[in-house]
C-alpha cells in the first residue's frame, strides 16, 4: 500500500508542479513581451517625433 | 534605405506580436481540452481506486499500472509526434513545427521521468529492486537520455535555424528507440510483462476499461500541454527578435 501511495503522489505531485511550472513560465513571458513591445513602441514614437 | 527598411520591419515585428495584447482568455479548444482532462483525471481516479477490481497476485500496488502505462505512453507519443514534426520542419522550413517539436520534445522528457519512476516503484513490489538492466527498462532509459540530449542542445544552440536543423535530425532519429521499446518483451527475454490489452480473456472487462479511461484521459492532457508549450515556445521567440531589434 505505501508503494502505491508514494508512486500516485509522486505522479500527481510531479505533474502539478509541471503544469504550475508552465503557467509561471507563460505569466513570464507575456510579462517581458509586453515590456518589449513597450521599449518598441517607444523607439518608433521616438523615431517619428 | 536601410534604416528605412529596418523601422518597418520593427513596427512589422509589433503588429505580429500586438497578438499577446489581446484581453487574456483562454480559446476555446484550450479550455475544452482543460476541462475535459480535469474530468478524466476525476474520473480516472474513481474508476482505479473504486471501480477496477484488486489484483489477486500483487494486490492493490497493481494499481500503479493505470497510471504507469498512460504515462509511458504519453511518454512514446511524445517521440511519436516530435518525429513528424521534425519532418515537417526540414520540409517547409517553418518555425511554427520547430515550436511543436521543442513543445513534443519537453513533455517526452517530463513523461519519460515519470514513467521510469513509477515503474521503479512497481518494479519494487513485483520484482523487488528499484532497477534492473531489463531491455524495455534500457530502452526506456535511452529515450530519456535522448529527450534530454535534445533539450541540451536546444538550450546550448540557442533559438537559430541551425539549432532547429540539429534538433529536427536528432528528433527523427530519436523515434528508432520506439519500436524498441515496444517490442523488447518480444525480441528479448526479459522481466517486464508483455502487452495485455487486447488478447482475449487476458485482463477483466473492468481493468480494460479503467486503462482506457486513463488512456484518453493522458492523451487529452498532452494535447492540452501541448498547445499551452507551443504558445509559450512561441512567445519567446517573439519575445527575443523584439528585443534584438531593441537592442
Amino acid at each position: 500500500m505505501t508503494y502505491l501511495v508514494a508512486a500516485y503522489a509522486i505522479a500527481w505531485a510531479g505533474l502539478f508542479a509541471y503544469l504550475a511550472v508552465i503557467a509561471l513560465r507563460l505569466r513570464g513571458v507575456r510579462t517581458e513581451l509586453a515590456a518589449v513591445e513597450e521599449l518598441v513602441r517607444e523607439k518608433t514614437e521616438k523615431r517619428d517625433s | 534605405m536601410a534604416l528605412a527598411n529596418r523601422e518597418t520591419k520593427i513596427e512589422s515585428q509589433t503588429a505580429s506580436a500586438g497578438t499577446s495584447k489581446r484581453p487574456p482568455g483562454l480559446p476555446i479548444i484550450t479550455l475544452t481540452l482543460g476541462t475535459l482532462s480535469f474530468i478524466g483525471m476525476m474520473v480516472s481516479i474513481w474508476a482505479i481506486f473504486l471501480y477496477a477490481p484488486t489484483d489477486a497476485i500483487q494486490g492493490q500496488p497493481q494499481r500503479i499500472f493505470y497510471f504507469h502505462v498512460p504515462i509511458a505512453w504519453i511518454a512514446m507519443l511524445a517521440s511519436g509526434v516530435l518525429a513528424v514534426v521534425s519532418v515537417v520542419y526540414l520540409w517547409k522550413k517553418d518555425e511554427r513545427w520547430d515550436y511543436a517539436a521543442r513543445a513534443a520534445a519537453e513533455l517526452g522528457a517530463v513523461f519519460t521521468t515519470l514513467a521510469l519512476i513509477t515503474g521503479s516503484i512497481w518494479g519494487r513490489t513485483t520484482w523487488g529492486t528499484w532497477w534492473t538492466w531489463d531491455p524495455k527498462l534500457t530502452a526506456t532509459l535511452v529515450l530519456w537520455f535522448i529527450y534530454i540530449g535534445y533539450l541540451m542542445l536546444r538550450n546550448y544552440m540557442g533559438r537559430t535555424p541551425a539549432s532547429a536543423r540539429a534538433a529536427a535530425v536528432l528528433g527523427i532519429i530519436s523515434f528508432v528507440d520506439i519500436p524498441i521499446i515496444y517490442e523488447a518483451v518480444s525480441w528479448w527475454r526479459g522481466l517486464h510483462p508483455s502487452a495485455q490489452v487486447g488478447v482475449a480473456g487476458a485482463l477483466p472487462p473492468e481493468v480494460v476499461l479503467t486503462l482506457m479511461i486513463s488512456l484518453s484521459t493522458f492523451t487529452l492532457l498532452f494535447a492540452f500541454l501541448m498547445i499551452q508549450l507551443y504558445n509559450l515556445q512561441k512567445m519567446q521567440t517573439q519575445a527575443q527578435r523584439l528585443r534584438a531589434i531593441v537592442e
